[in-house]
């Protein structure tokens, strides 16, 4: 009686209870639904162009501008990648063996297709040898800034971290003047040697802070077992640090297979030109197809999603390394 | 315990290893680059890279000297050479445009070649406006490889769906067609016109000012933009009405480029388009185009007081400063602009071939009367059209040394002016302002 007294002063019928367990479950579903067209929504945003590139690879020029768009191309072609893959080496181009481009014969191809292969070989080396350094100076490096107390230790940090600061824009002529110097232009030594000015900082930066949070015991303890200072680093800290090296690896290679500013100003032939560089001399021609453009950011973006894949499961934990300590 | 490591090899034998190898690995590289250094450092941005390829490989068999051809993207094409010539890069010929003329000129970076008389014997077949275009305070810095201009293409088979027998041949019937096509239902923005800020945007600009018989600047490079009647005025106002009162020009040409544009037109999306004249040929590509063989070039629409002028563009052969000072190398350099810009065994191959294969357009009037081009422009336009715009070309007239950064804001009042945030008059006199701002510090 009082129950129905209290039901009916807060506005409902008397005898209906509440389903408190239907209830939550309704929510519960509500929730999940939510977050699933969350996720939808986010995928068609993030995935559309990815699947455009595909499909439209596969197109050619005019179908690629129908109206409405083919997602799934009419008449699918390899042309594209055929250009790519018959890449021909670098003899002598006469008058005879010249491509022609004629827009006219639906030639839309650029001359420069050939150049793209070349260039990813030459991006894979430069950011390979980029990585490989990386690790050979920053290991090192951030192993003896975090763990071995010297004086100077702290500015040497902050000065590494102030190198950084500079944009690279402002770097390109003094940077220009020392490979000139060098006799490194059209060489991709030259890449090498400015991207490493570019990554150490960042690297030693990172295993500085992964290394600071490993504890100082573990060093010691090494020390008195016997380890020199290069078998505590190699022996225990290295193995400790797989998520951080691991974010080190993927920074460096990616900021070296994108970069494009300095190889634009230091490479001018296909000896040397990265892919970045390439791509964008597909845009400088006088036919321009943006399915060929297409079919080339798809063959660009497969050695980044290989190394993503690869390592995926350090990728979370190695770019949080050093965000938290405990 | 001994350190495994300094078993093997000690810290300083290490560093000194590695200091020898790095040491050995510059000097390689720098003996190739000494070893090249007679040759001519060619430079150009990356089109038609084949062709220019196997005209260099023709020129070294028959002058017997090599060259060092290089090449870069177009966008970035000016920042790289701009840090080249900074850096002192080895450099003896490269492609100039038009707009970087003043800018290299009073840098020092290029030299004129009006010395040479080999070079200057070829301005009696080349169109007037081209040799203006490479002339810079009474100096001419080169030969001209390729010219084109502003052409206006309509789609045929949506002027004749809208009840037309013919183009339009004033900016008034350009609106009147447009109008009877949005009531039909045949597009929506009949017109295309690319407005972003991009490079293309001064070629765009000054068709528009030339056929309504407006000028930027007079014969003394005073700014007349803002006249209402020999400016610019009439010229921004069609846009400004076709954009917000007739509604027959997209609002998003303020961010539509040229490419984009192109495309949207090859697409079958619009009837009318302000376009470079050598995308023809693309847009009459089957392979290329939704409106293959539908897409004709008309004489550019008059304004009021205007006439059918356009505006035309041209690339062109220079020399550096660093190749100038030297007369062996200057001869040298001389040689190869011949070969590219002038004749190369009697005939202007280069300008020839560079239209046979992409249709970009060449700056020699003899080139008109050749049988395989004459042949080659009639598979996809009308040869006397495109003979008769292109004697209607005059060069833009506004290129100077600070040219750059009045673009950047003539380009954005515009784009205000179109967006309906300012008046025509204010934004033209902005522009007015800013030149003349410009011009006294110069």
């Amino acid at each position: 009686m009082q129950t129905d007294r209290h039901l009916q002063s807060a506005g409902r019928a008397p005898g209906r209870s509440i389903n408190y367990r239907r209830r939550a479950e309704i929510f519960r579903w509500l929730h999940r639904a939510v977050i699933l067209a969350g996720s939808l929504a986010v995928m068609l945003v993030v995935l559309s162009p990815v699947a455009w590139l595909v499909s439209s690879s596969f197109q050619n020029e005019a179908e690629i501008v129908s109206v409405p768009p083919h997602w799934i191309p009419d008449q699918p072609t390899l042309k594209n990648f055929k250009a790519i893959f018959a890449a021909t080496g670098d003899e002598t181009v006469t008058y005879e063996t010249r491509n022609k481009q004629d827009p006219a014969s639906g030639d839309y191809i650029p001359s420069t297709a050939g150049n793209l292969l070349p260039a990813m070989a030459n991006s894979f080396i430069v950011a390979t040898l980029v990585v490989i350094l990386n690790l050979l100076v920053g290991i090192p490096a951030a192993y003896a800034m975090a763990k071995i107390r010297f004086y100077g230790r702290n500015g040497s940090i902050y000065f590494i971290l102030t190198t950084r600061v500079i944009p690279d824009i402002a770097l390109v002529v003094p940077f220009f003047l020392v490979i000139k110097n060098l006799g490194l232009l059209d060489h991709i030594l030259s890449l090498v040697i400015t991207y490493l000015a570019i990554t150490v900082p960042f690297t030693v930066f990172i295993l500085i802070q992964y290394f600071e949070g490993l504890p100082d015991e573990l060093d010691k303890a090494a020390r008195v077992d016997g380890c020199s200072r290069f078998q505590s680093l190699t022996r225990v800290f290295l193995p400790l640090a797989m998520p951080s090296l691991v974010a080190v690896i993927l920074f460096a290679f990616l900021t070296s297979w994108n970069e494009f500013l300095l190889a634009l100003m230091f490479t001018q032939t296909a000896a040397s030109q990265t892919l970045p560089i390439v791509l964008a001399s597909f845009t400088s021609d006088f036919t321009i197809s943006f399915s060929f453009i297409n079919a080339a950011g798809l063959l660009a973006i497969v050695p980044p999603v290989i190394v993503a894949i690869v390592f995926e499961r350090y990728i979370v934990s190695g770019l949080t390394a050093g965000a938290v300590k405990g | 315990m001994k350190n495994r490591f300094e078993g093997v090899i000690g810290r300083r034998d290490f560093l000194k290893t590695t200091a020898m190898a790095g040491a050995a690995a510059l000097t390689m590289p720098g003996m190739k680059a000494f070893a090249a250094g007679n040759a001519i450092n060619f430079q150009t941005w990356s089109a038609a890279v084949d062709l220019v390829k196997s005209h260099v490989a023709a020129f070294e068999k028959t002058s017997g000297l090599s060259v060092e051809y290089a090449n870069s993207p177009w966008a970035q094409y000016r920042d790289a050479m701009v840090t080249k010539f900074v850096g002192t890069a080895p450099m003896d010929v490269m492609w100039v445009s038009d707009a970087w003329l003043p800018e290299w000129a009073e840098a020092g970076w290029i030299s004129p070649v009006d010395e040479f008389d080999s070079l200057m014997a070829y301005n009696a077949d080349a169109e007037t406006f081209c040799t203006d275009s490479m002339t810079y305070k009474g100096r001419q810095y080169g030969l001209t490889y390729y010219t084109d201009f502003m052409g206006f293409i309509y789609d045929a088979d949506k002027v004749a769906a809208a009840g037309f027998s013919a183009p339009p041949k004033s900016w008034d019937e350009v609106v009147e067609q447009s109008l009877v096509m949005k009531e039909k239902g045949i597009s929506d923005f009949p017109m295309m016109l690319a407005m972003a800020k991009e490079s293309w945007l001064i070629e765009f600009m000054s068709a528009m000012v030339f056929s309504h018989g407006g000028r930027f600047t007079n014969d003394e490079g005073g700014s007349i933009m803002q006249d209402e009647k020999n400016g610019a005025l009439s010229a921004l106002q069609w846009v400004v009405d076709a954009v917000n009162k007739h509604k027959v020009v997209s609002p998003g040409c303020v961010e539509t480029g040229e490419l984009s544009g192109l495309k949207a037109f090859a697409s079958g999306n619009h009837a009318f388009a302000l376009l470079p004249k050598y995308r023809l040929a693309m847009l009459n590509d089957p392979a290329q185009s939704q409106i293959a063989g539908r897409a004709k070039q008309a004489l550019m629409p008059m304004g009021a007081n205007g006439s059918h002028a356009t505006v035309g563009w041209m690339r062109f052969h220079g020399m550096a400063t660093q190749a100038a000072a030297d007369k062996a190398r200057a001869d040298n350099a001389a040689k190869l602009i011949e070969w590219f810009g002038g004749k190369s065994d009697g005939a202007y191959t280069f300008q020839k071939l560079l239209f046979l294969d992409i249709g970009a357009g060449f700056g020699v009037k003899p080139l008109f009367e050749d049988a395989d081009i004459r042949a080659k422009y009639n598979t996809y336009a009308d040869v006397a059209i495109i003979q008769e715009q292109q004697a209607l070309a005059r060069k833009k007239d506004v290129v100077t040394p600070w040219f750059g950064d009045w673009n950047e804001v003539n380009g954005a009042s515009w784009q205000s002016a179109i967006l309906g945030n300012v008046s025509p008059a204010d934004a033209l006199k902005k522009s007015g302002e800013e030149w003349d701002d410009l011009k006294s510090q110069a």
